[in-house]
C-alpha cells in the first residue's frame, strides 16, 4: 500500500468511523452494565442467604447451587462479549489484511446483535460453501457492514431476520444482507453518512436487489 | 405496610434474582420484561414504585415513562439504566421521573428510595383526602 491509499483510508475513517467505534464501544459497555448488575444482585443474595443463616435460618442448597450457576453463565456471557471486543479493537492494527469474510461478518453480526434486538430483529450469518478469503482493511469492512446494517434496521421496521451471506465468484467476493423488507431502488438517499468514501476506499460498490430485499456488497479482490 | 412494586427489564436473570432479593425486604414485588406488559400491569395494580429499566427493545425507558406518567401523574418512577447520558438523565428528571439510578445499583440505596415514593404517595393521598374534605365541606349546607 503506497502512501495516497493509506491517505484515502484515514480520510474514510473520519467522523463516521469515530462514530462507528462509538457506537459498538456503547453498546457493549451497556451490555457489561447489564452483566455487572445480574452478578451484582447474585452476590447480594448470597450476602442475604449468609446473614439469614448466621441468625439460624437453614440455608436451601439449591438456591446456592442457583447463585452460582448465574455466575457462570453471565461470567461466559461477558467472555463471549469482551473476545468480539477484543477481536474489534484489533481491526484497526493493521490497514490491510487477509480477513475471512464469514468470519469478519460473524463479528458485526455480534456486534450489532444488541442494536438489532432493540428493534426486535435477529442477524443471522450464513457460512459460505467454501471460506471467502481476502485482503482489504478490516476496519474500513467493518464499518461499511455496519452502516449497511443501520440502513437494514431503519428499512425493515421491528421483527424479522436479516441475513448476511459471504458469496464468492469468479469475479468478485460480494456480500448479501438479505430480509430488508422497506428496500427500494433510491436506497443509496437514506443510506446513513460516511459509506461512500468507505466504498471508495475499499474499491467497493453496493447495489440494491430490490426483488430480493437485499444489499450485496460487491468487495474488489 | 409492605411496598407494591413493580420492576421492568429486559432482563429475565435480573428480574428473577431482583424481585427474589426485593421480597426477602418486605416487599411485594410484580416483575414485567418489557415496557409494553409493564405498561399494562400498571394499568391494572395500584403500585408505590415502579423500577424501569431505561433501554429496553420496542419502547426505550424515556417512552414508557412518558406512558407511565400520562396514565399515572402521581406514580414513583426510579429509573435504572447501563448508561445513562447527562442528556437522558435531564429529560427523565423533567418527565417526572423520582429518581436515575445506575447500574449495577446499591439495593439498600434503592430500598431507601422506595421508602421514600411510599411517603410520597401517602403525603398526596392525604393531601387529595384533605381537598376532597375541605371541597365538601364547602359547599355543603351542614
Amino acid at each position: 500500500m503506497n502512501s495516497d491509499d493509506k491517505d484515502i483510508q484515514y480520510d474514510a475513517i473520519g467522523e463516521a468511523g469515530l462514530r462507528f467505534f462509538g457506537k459498538v464501544s456503547a453498546s457493549i459497555a451497556h451490555e457489561m452494565k447489564n452483566i455487572l448488575a445480574i452478578i451484582n444482585e447474585n452476590a447480594g443474595l448470597l450476602e442475604d442467604l449468609t446473614f439469614a443463616a448466621q441468625r439460624g435460618k437453614a440455608i436451601d442448597p439449591e438456591r446456592l447451587n442457583k447463585a452460582c450457576r448465574q455466575f457462570t453463565k453471565q461470567i461466559h456471557r461477558a467472555d463471549g462479549i469482551l473476545k468480539n471486543m477484543s477481536r474489534f479493537a484489533h481491526s484497526v492494527d493493521n490497514f490491510s489484511g487477509q480477513i475471512d469474510l464469514h468470519d469478519l461478518a460473524g463479528l458485526i453480526g455480534n456486534l450489532a446483535g444488541r442494536p438489532a434486538a432493540m428493534r426486535k430483529l435477529v442477524i443471522e450469518v450464513e457460512p459460505p460453501r467454501s471460506p471467502v478469503i481476502f485482503t482489504t482493511n478490516p476496519f474500513l469492512l467493518e464499518n461499511l457492514i455496519w452502516l449497511c446494517l443501520e440502513f437494514a434496521f431503519a428499512a425493515t421496521g421491528a421483527g424479522g431476520t436479516l441475513t448476511l451471506s459471504p458469496v464468492q465468484t469468479d469475479s468478485a467476493v460480494c456480500l448479501h444482507i438479505a430480509g430488508i423488507d422497506g428496500l427500494a431502488g433510491d436506497f443509496a438517499a437514506r443510506m446513513p453518512v460516511g459509506y461512500e468514501p468507505l466504498l471508495m476506499a475499499l474499491g467497493a460498490e453496493l447495489v440494491a436487489d430490490v426483488p430480493g430485499k437485499a444489499l450485496v456488497l460487491r468487495l474488489s479482490c | 405496610m409492605s411496598e407494591k412494586i413493580l420492576l421492568i427489564d429486559d432482563e429475565q436473570d435480573f428480574l428473577t434474582v431482583m424481585s427474589e432479593r426485593m421480597e426477602a425486604r418486605n416487599m411485594q414485588v410484580s416483575t414485567a420484561a418489557s415496557a409494553k406488559e409493564g405498561l399494562e400491569k400498571v394499568t391494572a395494580g395500584n403500585f408505590d414504585a415502579v423500577i424501569l429499566d431505561l433501554m429496553m427493545p420496542e419502547m426505550d425507558g424515556i417512552e414508557a415513562l412518558k406512558l407511565l406518567k400520562e396514565k399515572n401523574p402521581d406514580l414513583a418512577v426510579i429509573l435504572l439504566t447501563g448508561h445513562a447520558t447527562i442528556k437522558q438523565g435531564i429529560e427523565a428528571m423533567k418527565l417526572g421521573a423520582l429518581d436515575l439510578l445506575e447500574k449495577p445499583a446499591d439495593l439498600n440505596a434503592l430500598t431507601e428510595k422506595i421508602h421514600a415514593a411510599q411517603a410520597q404517595k401517602m403525603l398526596i393521598i392525604e393531601k387529595k383526602n384533605e381537598e376532597m374534605i375541605n371541597k365538601i365541606i364547602s359547599t355543603k349546607g351542614w
